[in-house]
């Protein structure tokens, strides 16, 4: 695999990319990637979602009033959930410059908040919507902002923290999982954190502090004395020494190295603070310094890599992006949904073995142009099938699989050509096969060649290499 | 234990008859009867096998005259019947042959022959009506239309590749790299290649520990009774070894499938040719014993075949691309004859032997006599052909 197609994975979720990194050197891809545009509008399908908070107040009482329009209602937000999970694979899947939505999942998965206990589709977007203005910001800024997001508030619970009633959830989450890590500061902390969130609450647009509820006297926080809120707090949060480090251990793990070494994480993390947190530069010192490094095959893909690059290399047009999130959800990748507020391992964590064999299944099906579910096989003969199953995308129907490859090659060049693609290393044994596939006298010019160059094709995205990147 | 053997012992151990009545005992010893438990287990032989000296027309002076450098002598090769013999390195087969279980159908291929190894082997395991690109093969289509729902075990193909005979619509078939992981499952967890890459190691071991159906094999593997006989300690033996603990153990597949590479001769082809001649009837040989003790023979019909055979003509030390050769049944109760013509050496099509047989007859034959399935349901047109079985 080329240094361009591994970066375009890296950096995106297909070999999309790959010509322009390599056209315009990874630097400037980075500038334009960083200055890409996106879209700040509310979708369509979040037009007749409540917004705000006059119209949740009437909606709670409605519900009070009336059970069934209540269950009505919760059907039709969980209907505009999955709108919401299909419009961001969509925004991955098309983006010029992917990366954007790659740092929005990134953050995504580091201020965690779930659907499933905020209830309020709006919120959760706004809550997205942060991540992905803020993608290439400031960390300090960023997480500012998003502690004080209604979704947060709600998530971590910190709308029943109140005077004399301290919940301690967001005030421990800041510190451990959103800032210092563990081993940085202690339960005192924690404690009297929640003192200087009390009151923090649910807001119009944005979480603001309800006087009535806060908690007014002095604390210690991480050494500092005061009656701090929760910008302060966050300030004093940045001064720590040891702030930088958790972060840019997770950009590494995210984007290259499963288990990178202690000293690149402190190498990069002092130069972040440096940098006053500013994101730019540091990921524009990663990407271009790893880049000349040998560390292809260190990361795992997440089902969202692995998918979105199979389904591009296949060039699927339209694929049912509700399967897409479903199988997302299957790989244990369920998106606004972590499985707790420490968000996805990632990591070896991606792969058990019913996972690594549902990618080979899937793998399989796609190469038959088949979805990515195996239903059950519809007869003609079966009049169970309801006219209501008849309108809908039908799962068993027939996608256009086209594989891109030089049809003036000859065996050895396609094999050469696949593997650069879709393989960060081989072995000679691994070769073997694939000229067992297509052999010596294997002719391009034939109408059946492309069948036998996708077999090879299935083959390759079958190997553990192919999990790697 | 299944019925058919439950009966033969209990009419052993009660001295026959006496206890059993007669229409179950006949019903036990029957010869030709199809039982739930049929399976086929097909061995490729990749490169092109060279029918003419595996299966030798030693009495036709023309053969002596065509292949100056690398016929094979009178005196060496093993008399079969018709004036045909077999190549010195197939003891195994001349005596499955003596004892009525091996059938030898003779210039096997199909019409417009293609000499690509490539193309040869995608029409042999599609079976198209007219050399027509298609994607899927015969087995998986008959597996698709066999297998109500998706069953994993159904076809097994032991090959570091997918086989493309099996591939269907459905996945109903799995290709085990190797059997050795088998052995074990903690055994396998440690076997991980170690390279120097934690994650490559970690991906190898996840991929090393799952193949769907491993349970239905790890089953069959704990159920199979150990073999007495001694298998060869080469690859294919080792396949063949596995799939015979398999059949034993009542895994239930209807399709085995593995191969023996290396015969694409073109040079040296003497030596070659008889080692890996050697490794084919020592391995197959092992495997038809070792059902015969287990009285598994009768269920077991197994299929030699390469994708072509070689041209007529030497080219000094070793031969070129060919078309029609030999394609041998052992097993299954097939009726232990030579079917078709000696081949014509006089007759030739551009220097190659014109086929008589065509494979797609021989396989609608199996497919109804062993399977009783109408191979016109998958698109062979082809009549079965007569006095196989």
């Amino acid at each position: 695999m080329n240094n361009p197609t591994l970066w375009s994975l890296r950096l995106g979720y297909s070999a999309k990319q790959a010509q322009t990194i390599e056209k315009i050197g990874l630097k400037k891809f980075l500038d334009e990637s960083f200055s890409s545009k996106f879209d700040s509008k509310v979708p369509d399908f979040l037009k007749d979602s409540p917004k705000t908070f006059a119209e949740f107040k009437e909606i709670r009482k409605m519900y009070k009033d009336n059970p069934d329009q209540k269950k009505e209602m919760q059907k039709e937000e969980i209907q505009t959930f999955l709108e919401m999970k299909t419009w961001w694979i969509d925004k991955m899947r098309e983006a010029e410059f992917p990366l954007r939505e790659k740092m929005t999942c990134f953050w995504h998965n580091h201020y965690v908040s779930t659907f499933q206990k905020v209830k309020v589709n709006y919120w959760i977007f706004q809550h997205n919507q942060i991540l992905r203005e803020n993608a290439f910001g400031n960390y300090k800024t960023l997480t500012k902002k998003i502690v004080q997001s209604n979704a947060m508030v709600r998530y971590l619970d910190n709308v029943d923290n109140k005077k004399g009633k301290l919940n301690e959830n967001l005030s421990r989450e800041l510190l451990e999982l959103f800032t210092l890590g563990i081993g940085n500061y202690t339960e005192e902390d924690i404690k009297n954190g929640a003192k200087g969130l009390a009151g923090l609450g649910l807001g119009e647009d944005n979480a603001i502090y309800r006087k009535i509820f806060e908690d007014n006297d002095n604390f210690v926080y991480l050494g500092k004395k005061g009656n701090f809120k929760i910008d302060e707090m966050i300030d004093i949060i940045f001064e720590q020494p040891n702030i930088p480090y958790l972060i840019t251990r997770k950009i590494l793990k995210w984007f290259i190295y499963d288990n990178p070494r202690e000293e690149l994480v402190h190498y990069y993390g002092d130069y972040f603070k440096k940098m006053n947190f500013e994101i730019k530069p540091l990921l524009t010192k990663i990407f271009t310094e790893e880049y000349a490094k040998n560390n292809a095959g260190s990361k795992i893909k997440n089902p969202l890599e692995y998918a979105l690059q199979l389904m591009n290399e296949l060039n699927i047009e339209n694929p049912n992006e509700k399967l897409i999130a479903r199988f997302l959800k299957d790989q244990g990748m369920d998106l606004f949904n972590q499985p707790n507020v420490k968000g996805w391992d990632g990591g070896n964590s991606w792969l058990t073995s019913q996972v690594f064999l549902q990618r080979n299944n899937i793998a399989d099906l796609l190469c038959n142009g088949k979805n990515l579910t195996r239903a059950k096989k519809i007869n003609n003969d079966n009049s169970m099938m309801s006219d209501d199953s008849m309108t809908r995308q039908n799962p068993n129907q027939q996608l256009k699989v086209k594989l891109d490859w030089n049809k003036e090659g000859d065996n050895k060049e396609i094999i050469a050509e696949l593997k650069n693609r879709l393989l960060f290393q081989t072995d000679n044994a691994d070769q073997q096969d694939f000229e067992k596939i297509l052999k010596y006298d294997f002719d391009s010019k034939t109408e059946g060649s492309d069948n036998a160059v996708l077999r090879l094709f299935n083959f390759m995205v079958k190997t553990p290499e192919f999990q790697l990147i | 234990m299944d019925r058919r053997k439950f009966l033969t012992l209990t009419g052993t151990f009660t001295g026959g008859s006496l206890l059993l009545p007669d229409f179950l005992y006949s019903f036990g010893s029957q010869k030709n009867l199809i039982v739930g438990e049929q399976c086929i287990v097909f061995v490729q032989l990749n490169g092109g096998n060279d029918g003419l000296n595996t299966f030798i027309p030693f009495e036709d002076a023309l053969y002596y005259d065509v292949r100056p450098k690398i016929s094979l002598s009178k005196t060496e090769v093993l008399n079969s019947a018709k004036g045909m013999a077999f190549h010195p390195a197939l003891k195994g087969f001349a005596s499955m042959q003596q004892s009525g279980d091996l059938s030898v159908i003779q210039n096997v291929g199909y019409p417009n022959p293609v000499r690509s190894h490539f193309r040869s082997q995608e029409i042999w395991q599609t079976a198209p009506t007219h050399q027509e690109y298609l994607s899927d093969g015969w087995l998986g289509r008959y597996l698709d239309l066999q297998c109500k729902e998706h069953q994993p075990t159904a076809g097994i193909n032991i090959d570091s590749i997918d086989n493309l005979a099996l591939k269907g619509e459905e996945p109903n078939s799995i290709t085990v790299k190797d059997p050795d992981r088998f052995k074990t499952k903690s055994k396998a967890e440690n076997d991980g290649q170690l390279s120097d890459n934690p994650q490559l190691d970690f991906v190898r071991k996840v991929a090393n520990s799952v193949v769907e159906g491993s349970d239905d094999i790890q089953k069959a593997l704990a159920k199979s009774a150990p073999s007495d006989v001694i298998y060869p300690k080469t690859g294919l033996a080792k396949n063949l070894e596995w799939i015979s603990k398999l059949i034993k153990g009542n895994l239930n597949s209807k399709v085995y499938y593995t191969s023996l590479g290396g015969f694409d001769t073109h040079d040296n082809q003497l030596a070659i040719h008889k080692n890996k001649l050697t490794e084919l009837n020592d391995a197959v040989f092992s495997f038809y014993e070792d059902l015969k003790k287990s009285q598994q023979l009768q269920n077991v019909t197994i299929v030699v075949f390469s994708e072509f055979g070689r041209r007529v003509k030497d080219n000094g030390r070793g031969t070129d691309h060919g078309t029609a050769a030999p394609m041998f049944v052992i097993g299954g109760n097939n009726r232990g004859k030579i079917i078709g013509n000696n081949p014509n050496l006089s007759d030739l099509d551009n220097g190659d032997l014109k086929h008589e047989i065509d494979f797609r007859s021989v396989y609608a034959s199996i497919l109804k006599n062993k399977l009783a399935f109408d191979s016109s349901k998958i698109g062979i047109q082809n009549k079965a052909l007569e006095g196989l079985f």
